[in-house]
Parts: structure tokens; C-alpha cells; sequence
């Protein structure tokens, strides 16, 4: 055990005396996480603005009132022709106009709020929702004030629009942007993806060892091969820790992210950085030199993390990807990441992902195994 | 009582036959050198002697444990300088020696006491807390020697631990391994440079193309070759005198007395002073220029070169 410790000690008093890895695993990807955290919060700060064509009737203003409900959206009030105009030069995601016979347009089951826009960005989609929303509660307020006769239209309206109850839209428009999971996945993408660089870089120091003599020193001397493959291994693990809970932490106090329940999270993200071991060793067995393992290393890390929905979310690619992303283990790393920290913890769903990720770790270890010679 | 026993050693890889069948033993105590030229087959051999290569044939006992079948054990009693300066440059000299200290079982105040005494003895004392990446390549050398006596060891092997460094740590580090012996530790030394294995070792075995070539003290080897100088000559060319210099070295007129090669004619004989003068005349008689002339004590190098017709450092 004593020689387990001290070959893991040692790999950990290396890495912290290499300034290079520590720019790999720490300095790279708190920028990077600094800078798209940053981005982010600024983008939620600057609102999508809308323009509202509308008369001044009673009715007009509370719809504009119920509109204005949802507060992800600036909603300014404007002439057709400047609404046009807005539309055109794309100041504004849309223009939606109050018609002035809206109860005529209930009556006629007819579309109740025209919507101009250039065309369809994320913005808008994000909206649509929220005027169906609008306009169904129209038409429901519409009919209540019919069949009950005691109030007018306008004052349905304005007790709809003081009602917490209409903010319904809020949860679809933050699906879009600035979900704070879809922020933590992004940040727990990146800890993964500099995990690679970082391990894969340590693991490749084997290459160096071998080369530089200390490795063919350490198999003369009376440490066994497996004492000597622990040491490594709880080395390297520790260093993906490490860098994992350092970006975590550094991550949380920058932009207040939550990481879900620590229960599963820990033993989770402890599976996760046991397979990116995995996959740095695998890469060090498979290569004669440090130069190649950086170089194969980077083409894998990079176009696997592109498909394992490192980068951005996996329900964003078409079908066909997302069947190719279950190839990489990036994929199932993010899946259970993310069902950890949105707190769905949906079991069956944290069992595949647990199941997948320990097949690839095992196949990454069996490949390293053969690749790294002991001789 | 033989401390190490070597037989039939035979080493392949692939189609090729770095070791060829080769058997020596070592005494307790007694320093031996494994002498050749670059990529005559001692550091395959000495890899198989630490358990780091399986031997393709033959068997190799150390303190009387079968270093095939329990290498670990076998381990335990060696201490082993590579060729390569074998220690992580980015630790201080301390933490390399106290690292390789724990792959012993050394802990606590007996690992501490060791290094101190080791850093004393290469040394180093004052450098002790320097990265080892800011020592120049003996000092680095001393440390490679440290850290494989720090569990003292009763036979240290040692695989050409002078290459590319200065006369002055040379020097200390052959001081130090005499020492060593002298304390009672085995020494198993392989280089291919003749001065530093005249000086420290008892035994000498020269190895060629993979063979154990010849094996004995180095007066043994000497008389091995009639105990015979070396006349060298220089040539502004080869020429053509090899007869003629055959019959005037009467009664010795074999094709390994007489060697030319890249203009330096070699001529093996007891009396070199006798037949100089002779000699002279009969090479320059056609015309040929002579640049330099050299007499050289029968020596290792003589040996080498005797009975492979090559230089040690060709």
C-alpha cells in the first residue's frame, strides 16, 4: 500500500509543479467557463424586444397588459408603420397587433393577434407559445364573460392580467436560453472535456517515463506491476477530481450554479472521471510517443465531445446524431449530469447512463492494458 | 560463494539475436565489468539480469533466487543505475531519493537517515532541496547512483553510468562505486570505456555481437594476447605491406598481429622497440608518408581490438 501512496503522490506533486498541466486543467477551462458563463448572463440580461400595434381602447390595453406578463420580453408599444419598420431592419423579434374587433374575431373562431416578422429566430419560437397562450385565455375570458353576463370583457381581461396565474409562458421561454441547468450542463461539459485534455496529457507522461528511463527503474525495483498500475490510476483519478470539484466550486461562486444532489452527484461524477482515466490510458497504450498521444488525443476529445452534446445540447442535432452520440460516452456522462442537477433523478434513465458509462470504462481500461507494456 | 550466476543467457527479438548464449558468474564482494562496444548486447544482458527482460534461454540466479521465477524477490537484493538518467526532473534531488526510497519499503526516520547518508555520499548534500532539472549531467548521474543504494543493495548494477559527463564527476562517481566495493558491494559495471573498467574491477568479461568473447582478470586477458604492445602508425594511405610485414615479424606472422584500417596500421608485438626502426623503413619504402607513430602498453583496448580486429569505440 505504502508503494501505491507514494507512486500516487508523487504523479500529484508533478502535476502541481507543471505549469503546463495546470494551464490545461485549471487556468483553460475557468476562462472558457468564465467566458460562456459570462455570455449567458449578459444575453439574459438584454431583452428580445417586441412591438405592439394597438389602439387605445380599454380592451387593447389590458391584452397589452397580459402580454407584458411575461417579462423575457421587452414589449414597446408602436405605430404599424414603425412596427413595419422595426420588423425590417430586425430591431425587434416580432410586432403582434391588437385587432380593434378582437371580440368579433372570437366570435368568428378566427386567428385573434396578427404577428408581423421577418422570419422565424429563436426568439419568436420561443414566444409563440406565449401568444397562443394569450389568445386562448382571450377566447376562455370571452366566453365566461357570455354565459356569466355580469362583467364586461375588458374587466376579465384586467383581472386575468393581475392574476399570477397567467404567468404560464415563463417555463417555455426559459427552455430556450438561459435554463440554469442547460448553464450548469455547460459548465460540468467543459470541467469534462478539459478532463480529457488534462488526463490524457498526464496519462501520456507514461510515454515520457518510458523514454526517460523511469518507468523500465520502477519495474526492476520490488513494487509489483499492479502496485505500480494503482498508483498511476489513483493519481490520475485524484487529478480528475481534483479539476473537476475546483471547476465546480470556482464555477458556483462566479455564477451561483447548483449541482444537484450530492448523493448521486459524487459517485456519478467519481464514474465519469474513472472513465476519462480510462480514456487518457487508453490513448497513452495506444501511441509510441507523447507528441502523437496529444495529437490523436485532441482529434478524439474534440469530435467526441462534439457528438456527446459536450458543446451544446443533444436535442438540438437531428435524430441521426443523437443515435450516433450514444457511441461516445460523453453522451451518457451529460444525460446523467443532467438528471442530476435539473433533480428529476429519473432512475431508470440514471441506471443506462450509469450501466453505459461502466462499459465504456472497462473497454477503455481493457485497451490500455494491452497498450501499456510493462517490459 | 557466487553472488550471481549466468547460464546460457540468450536474448531474440524477432529475427534478431541480441544475446547469444552467455554464461559468466560474479563472487560476493567482487567487482565485475561487462566490457564491449556500443550495441554488443551488455545493457540486454543487464536487463535480463535485473528482471526487466525475460530471457529467451538460459537461466540467471542472484543470492541464490531464480530472477525468472521470482524477479520481485530478486529485486529486493539489487540496486540498479540505468543508461538513462532514470529520475523525474520536475522533484528536487531529496524527493527523487526518498521516492525511490519508499519503492523499497524504506519510511519514516530510516528513509530520512538514508538519504541524508546517500546525499552524503554522492555528494549533494548542499543541492539537496534543487530540482534535479537544474543539475548539470554528472551531478544528475550522482543522484541516478543514489537512489539505487539507498535500501543497500548487495549487488549494484550499474549500465554505463559515466556516459556523457564531465571528468570531474566521472571521476567522483568512479571514487564512490570503488568505495562501495570496498564496503563489501557486489558491482556488476558494463561500459565501453577501458579506462574506467581497468580502474575499478577485479573481473572482466569482454562481449561482442551478443557472445561473451573473453572472460578473466584483466592480467589474464592480457596474457591472453602474449602480453604484446601495440605499435599504431598513421598513413597518409593504406598501401600495400601487409606481407612484408608479416614475414619480418618472424614466428608471428598471423592475420590478427597486423591490422590496417582507416590508415593506422597496428603491429602486436612483445619488443616494440626492436623492430620500430625496421618497421619505419618498410612502410615508407614505396613512398608512403608516415604522420604519426605510437606505442601503447599492452592494455583492454589491445584485448578488444585483438581478438575482434574493431576498436572498443568504433
Amino acid at each position: 500500500m505504502r508503494r501505491i501512496l507514494a507512486i500516487a503522490w508523487l504523479h500529484l506533486k508533478e502535476l502541481f509543479k507543471s505549469p503546463g498541466t495546470l494551464v490545461m486543467m485549471f487556468i483553460l477551462p475557468g476562462l472558457f467557463g468564465w467566458i460562456f458563463g459570462g455570455i449567458s448572463i449578459e444575453s439574459g440580461q438584454t431583452k428580445p424586444v417586441i412591438d405592439v400595434v394597438m389602439n387605445e381602447e380599454e380592451h387593447s390595453t389590458e391584452i397589452f397588459n397580459l402580454l407584458k406578463q411575461n417579462e423575457h420580453y421587452q414589449w414597446n408599444k408602436a405605430t404599424l408603420k414603425e412596427a413595419k419598420e422595426h420588423v425590417e431592419e430586425q430591431d425587434t423579434v416580432a410586432a403582434v397587433v391588437i385587432p380593434t374587433d378582437i371580440q368579433q374575431k372570437v366570435v368568428e373562431n378566427q386567428p385573434l393577434l396578427d404577428v408581423i416578422l421577418r422570419s422565424k429566430t429563436e426568439d419568436y419560437l420561443a414566444l409563440e407559445p406565449h401568444l397562443q397562450g394569450t389568445a386562448n385565455l382571450i377566447i376562455r375570458i370571452h366566453h365566461t364573460v357570455e354565459e356569466s353576463n355580469s362583467t364586461t370583457l375588458p374587466d376579465m381581461l384586467e383581472a386575468a392580467a393581475t392574476s399570477k396565474g397567467v404567468a404560464i409562458e415563463k417555463q417555455t421561454i426559459q427552455k430556450d436560453g438561459n435554463n440554469p441547468v442547460e448553464m450548469n450542463l455547460m459548465f460540468v461539459g467543459f470541467a469534462i472535456m478539459f478532463m480529457m485534455f488534462g488526463l490524457s496529457g498526464a496519462a501520456s507522461t507514461i510515454l515520457d517515463e518510458r523514454i526517460g528511463g523511469t518507468w523500465g527503474r520502477l519495474m526492476v525495483t520490488p513494487a509489483s506491476k499492479l502496485q505500480i498500475s494503482l498508483g498511476y490510476l489513483i493519481a490520475y483519478f485524484l487529478m480528475g477530481w481534483i479539476q473537476f470539484s475546483v471547476l465546480m466550486i470556482a464555477m458556483n461562486l462566479l455564477f451561483e450554479t447548483t449541482w444537484g444532489n450530492l448523493t448521486y452527484m459524487i459517485p456519478f461524477a467519481s464514474l465519469v472521471i474513472l472513465c476519462v482515466v480510462g480514456f487518457g490510458l487508453m490513448i497513452a497504450g495506444m501511441v509510441k510517443t507523447k507528441q502523437q498521444a496529444g495529437a490523436i488525443g485532441a482529434v478524439l476529445i474534440v469530435s467526441t465531445c462534439m457528438l456527446g452534446g459536450v458543446y451544446w445540447s443533444i436535442d438540438l442535432v437531428p435524430e441521426f446524431m443523437q443515435k450516433i452520440s450514444l457511441a461516445v460516452p460523453q453522451s451518457w456522462a451529460m444525460s446523467g449530469f443532467k438528471e442530476i442537477i435539473s433533480g428529476s433523478l429519473h432512475p431508470a434513465t440514471l441506471i443506462k447512463d450509469t450501466l453505459a458509462l461502466l462499459g465504456f470504462t472497462a473497454g477503455f481500461f481493457l485497451i490500455a492494458i494491452r497498450g501499456i507494456t510493462f517490459k | 560463494m557466487n553472488i550471481l550466476n549466468v547460464q546460457e543467457l540468450g536474448k531474440s527479438f524477432g529475427k534478431f539475436e541480441a544475446v547469444k548464449g552467455v554464461s559468466f558468474s560474479v563472487e560476493k564482494g567482487e567487482s565485475f565489468s561487462l566490457l564491449g562496444p556500443n550495441g554488443a548486447g551488455k545493457s540486454t544482458t543487464i536487463n535480463m539480469i535485473t528482471g526487466l527482460y525475460p530471457p529467451t534461454s538460459g537461466s540467471i540466479q542472484i543470492t541464490g533466487v531464480d530472477v525468472i521465477k521470482n524477479p520481485k524477490q530478486a529485486q529486493k537484493s539489487i540496486g540498479v543505475v540505468p543508461q538513462e538518467i532514470a529520475l523525474y526532473e520536475t522533484l528536487s534531488a531529496r524527493e527523487n531519493l526518498k521516492f525511490w526510497g519508499r519503492m523499497y519499503d524504506l519510511s519514516g526516520n530510516a528513509l530520512e537517515k538514508v538519504v541524508d547518508e546517500v546525499l552524503e555520499i554522492i555528494g549533494l548534500t548542499d543541492r539537496a532541496k534543487d530540482k534535479v532539472s537544474t543539475f548539470s549531467g554528472g551531478m544528475k548521474r550522482r543522484v541516478n547512483i543514489g537512489a539505487a543504494i539507498l535500501h543497500k543493495p548487495e549487488v549494484l548494477i550499474m549500465d554505463e553510468p559515466t556516459v556523457g559527463i564531465d571528468p570531474q564527476s566521472r571521476n567522483h562517481i568512479l571514487e564512490t562505486v570503488k568505495r562501495l566495493n570496498n564496503e563489501g558491494m557486489t558491482i556488476i559495471y558494463t561500459s565501453h570505456y577501458m579506462e574506467e573498467v581497468e580502474y575499478l574491477c577485479e573481473r572482466i568479461g569482454i562481449i561482442d555481437h551478443g557472445e561473451l568473447i573473453a572472460c578473466g582478470t584483466l592480467r589474464e586477458l592480457r596474457e591472453s594476447i602474449g602480453d604484446r604492445s601495440r605499435i599504431i602508425i598513421s598513413l597518409d594511405n593504406e598501401g600495400s605491406h601487409h606481407l612484408e610485414i608479416s614475414s619480418l615479424l618472424e614466428g608471428l606472422a598471423v592475420e590478427k598481429d597486423i591490422l590496417i584500417k582507416d590508415k593506422l596500421l597496428t603491429v602486436f608485438h612483445k619488443e616494440p622497440q626492436a623492430i620500430l626502426s625496421e618497421l619505419i623503413q618498410l612502410v615508407t619504402k614505396d613512398g608512403t608518408k608516415i604522420t604519426s607513430v605510437e606505442i601503447v602498453e599492452p592494455n583492454l583496448e589491445s584485448v578488444f581490438l585483438h581478438l575482434t580486429g574493431r576498436s572498443l569505440r568504433n
